[in-house]
């Protein structure tokens, strides 16, 4: 199957169609995105070039098996369609994060959280705690807190 | 102190911003209604009135997150100076088959507009008007009862209705 998301004109994701692969290949059978495009726009009444092929075996810019990563991430609704570096990025989770465009994610400022402790590890691991690094934008820090204090 | 909002009634309205050249055919859904009234036969479905339900149902979920899926659809006519009786989608002794929200869209309209019926605690009868025009959809829960104006004496207004059920 072949995944395409439709998207607005301000580049927003409004939802993702799955077509079958037979609907994406030419006259040489060779698969190409816009005859997908050309079917959706016949069969869904939306312009062929607000339909964008994605791939559900991308995350962070990796492929989750041997394949190539293809444009950032698998799309979902609310994501932003990057038309410049064909990338699609999900949702700004704070105001202060800044893309990290190698892996295609958002980032804190200062960083991802620092990784837990041997002490803080082992206790998780026994269930006697549970700890987590949640953002604090108005402080711009990582807290750590343990989930059951 | 501290405040949780058990309910909300909210209003939902705007302009139907289709892509450049794939605008609503109004002229079609007006048609469509027309056929409808004149034959007193259910609304047929057409490829116009999937295109504005679709777009409904899109932008619903991403904007307001929102998810819809059809109950019904019509389309209605009044005539110059009309007044419509008060009208409510849903069925008071079956909620549970009634619809979360009825959607007013303005296929052919002039000088309309629709007044809402909301209760507010303990205070009821309160109404809020919200003038509909060309390409403007209203939104709003089914359970609240509403009266729809056409306050012009030369023509026909044109509405089509589309309710959903929210999941």
């Amino acid at each position: 199957m072949a995944h395409f998301a439709k998207i607005s004109e301000e580049n927003k994701v409004l939802s993702i169609l799955k077509i079958d692969n037979s609907n994406t290949v030419n006259s040489d059978g060779i698969e190409d995105e816009s005859v997908g495009q050309q079917f959706l726009e016949t069969n869904n009444d939306w312009p062929r070039h607000l339909w964008i092929q994605t791939s559900v075996n991308t995350l962070n810019n990796q492929h989750s098996g041997e394949g190539t990563p293809f444009r950032g991430n698998y799309a979902g609704i609310g994501f932003t369609w990057d038309s410049e570096n064909e990338l699609f990025w999900s949702e700004k989770p704070y105001a202060s994060w800044v893309k990290n465009m190698t892996d295609v994610r958002w980032q804190s400022p200062i960083g991802d959280p620092p990784a837990f402790t041997a002490e803080q590890q082992s206790q998780n691991e026994a269930d006697t705690h549970q700890w987590g690094y949640g953002w604090n934008e108005s402080g711009q820090s990582w807290d750590l807190t343990d989930a059951k204090a | 102190m501290q405040k949780k909002v058990l309910s909300e009634q909210a209003l939902y309205y705007g302009n139907v911003k289709m892509p450049e050249h794939w605008e609503i055919d109004r002229n079609d859904l007006a048609h469509h209604i027309l056929h409808s009234n004149l034959t007193n036969k259910k609304l047929q479905f057409s490829k116009t009135l999937s295109k504005l339900n679709t777009y409904l149902i899109d932008f619903n979920n991403l904007e307001n997150k929102i998810a819809l899926v059809n109950k019904n659809a019509f389309g209605n006519i009044y005539n110059p100076n009309e007044i419509s009786s008060p009208l409510l989608n849903i069925d008071p002794i079956d909620l549970k088959n009634s619809p979360d929200f009825t959607m007013l869209y303005g296929v052919k309209v002039k000088d309309c507009f629709v007044r809402i019926y909301y209760e507010n605690n303990r205070h009821k009868g309160n109404s809020w008007d919200i003038e509909l025009t060309d390409n403007k959809f209203i939104m709003f829960p089914s359970i609240n009862m509403y009266v729809i104006f056409n306050n012009q004496k030369e023509n026909l207004n044109f509405i089509q209705t589309i309710t959903y059920e929210h999941i």
